[in-house]
């Protein structure tokens, strides 16, 4: 009830703001938001918004869950292994500071604009984070846990996926939260730069025809898409993480 | 039943230099026998029992488990940690039943036996709790329950109950006193408490630390079985407890 409030009284501040500086500055490229945000029912009853915005999603999944399953066996291999790290954690550390979008040019050279290279840039985009949290997630659990089940007779691959995982999962999330919002990110940009289609196209196309209130319109949709993504992904972040001390629960405890 | 022969373990430090943290260790232990190892930080007993375990390769020598060399882990040994390195995504009934459901048995017998041993270690009620909702003490006795499940030849503790305070601490040395008497299971126990050592042993092992050393293999000759209450005005009891409380001082000081 209060998170909701406090949403509540957030949104509306930067709608008073929003309001306050299209009187102010009189832009046409500053709409009102009342304007806006009525722009939002027209934009959305067509057919084409719909199917740019799946373009967008169905794009960002695929990037997501090849770089969250690359991504977190990577890091786990890393984590456990000192080869592994050693290999490529300088690797890793030269990709970590370029800004993939700039690698857009290249792969639209050997790609073309379609799905291949937009993929391509979103797995690059988001694999970062959730390598690098898993790497910590794995070096972090403790070889009396592992060698617990493997004093069971479970053999070393089992224990990476059945042992090691599970017990970096409070850290894999963190990862997965964030490399979730870069995906959208290097999405949004992919289709800024590739135009084709996607919720990014469509935003610079209402740009280009200067229909200031669509545009208006196509950035709240990213954005709610941003929020509504979060929301879910926290929701089932809790769900998973149960056991963990990260999500709230009642101590028991007695002799 | 355990033979230790000429174990040696060197470990590289991270200047570059080897520290020789077991050398030359022999170690006989007996089919059912109750053997402590006791000795100052940095001594090598928990290496040395991570050595047993085969959680941990070792430079020279050699172990035999029933005369076989040890390899690497296996269900013929359990151990129990510290720090009670429970699975913390699984419930509790789900890690005692763990190493069962491993072995290929149903879900069902899994259960049934988990159930069984939760009731002996008085936790039947936490089943369906996750570990972080116990606490510490309950935590150990999970954790002893589910190495007890898979029915392990021999028990390889160490400081199983270093963690825990003075009242839990003498509740589950009592518990395991019981445990062991009812199995009669091989167990290797490594502690830093003299008096847990005498009190729970057929044998006392004492080592010395700069080399990881076996300095003294002592027989405790007291009845079983043992009520706590009743050792601490027992006069043997008390001497063995001065004598090698002695000599562990006295090789720290020839050490210092």
């Amino acid at each position: 009830m209060k998170r909701i409030l406090s949403f509540l009284t957030a949104l509306g501040v930067i709608l008073l703001i929003w309001e306050l500086a299209h009187r102010a500055f009189g832009l046409s490229g500053l709409p009102a938001p009342l304007d806006a945000l009525s722009a939002m029912p027209d934009l959305l009853r067509e057919p084409e918004t719909v199917i740019d915005v799946l373009q967008s999603l169905r794009r960002m999944f695929i990037g997501y869950a090849i770089a969250a399953i690359g991504g977190i066996t990577l890091g786990l291999l890393m984590g456990t292994s000192r080869l592994a790290s050693q290999m490529l954690n300088p690797l890793i550390m030269m990709i970590y500071p370029i800004p993939k979008a700039a690698l857009m040019p290249i792969l639209m050279i050997w790609l073309g604009v379609g799905d291949m290279s937009k993929i391509l840039i979103i797995i690059l985009g988001a694999s970062l984070p959730i390598i690098y949290h898993a790497w910590q997630g794995g070096k972090s659990v403790k070889s009396t846990v592992v060698w617990s089940a493997a004093a069971m007779g479970m053999k070393r691959p089992a224990r990476l996926f059945r042992i090691v995982l599970p017990a970096a999962l409070p850290e894999i999330f963190i990862g997965l939260r964030t490399g979730l919002i870069l995906a959208l990110i290097t999405m949004v940009v992919s289709e800024i730069v590739a135009r084709s289609n996607g919720i990014g196209n469509l935003l610079f196309n209402a740009m280009d025809m200067a229909l200031y209130d669509r545009m208006f319109a196509a950035i709240i949709i990213i954005a709610a898409m941003g929020c509504a993504l979060d929301w879910v992904f926290e929701a089932i972040r809790k769900r998973f993480l149960r056991w963990s001390d990260t999500s709230d629960h009642i101590e028991v405890s007695a002799g | 039943m355990i033979a230790i022969e000429h174990l040696s373990k060197r470990f590289r430090t991270a200047g570059g230099k080897q520290h020789l943290a077991l050398d030359d260790v022999n170690l006989d232990v007996q089919h059912g026998e109750f053997v402590s190892i006791i000795g100052p930080s940095g001594c090598g007993k928990s290496t040395l029992l991570y050595i047993v375990g085969g959680f941990v390769p070792a430079s020279d020598g050699a172990i035999r488990i029933n005369g076989k060399p040890v390899r690497g882990p296996g269900p013929d040994r359990g151990p129990v940690f510290q720090e009670f390195a429970l699975f913390a995504w699984k419930t509790v009934i789900e890690n005692v039943a763990y190493g069962l459901r491993l072995q290929g048995k149903s879900k069902a017998e899994a259960n049934e036996r988990a159930i069984g041993l939760l009731r002996m270690v008085g936790l039947e009620r936490f089943a369906n709790f996750y570990p972080k909702e116990l606490s510490g003490g309950m935590k150990q006795r999970v954790a002893i329950a589910r190495t007890l499940a898979y029915n392990p030849e021999i028990l390889l503790m160490d400081e199983p109950f270093g963690a825990l305070d003075a009242h839990v601490r003498t509740h589950l040395q009592r518990d395991l006193l019981n445990i062991w008497e009812e199995h009669r299971k091989t167990v290797l126990f490594v502690t830093h408490s003299v008096e847990e050592a005498v009190y729970l042993s057929d044998r006392v092992i004492v080592m010395a630390a700069g080399p990881g050393r076996i300095v003294k293999d002592i027989r405790i000759e007291l009845d079983r079985p043992r009520q706590r209450a009743e050792l601490m005005f027992n006069r043997r009891f008390q001497e063995y407890v001065t004598d090698i409380e002695g000599m562990i001082d006295a090789f720290e000081a020839s050490a210092a």
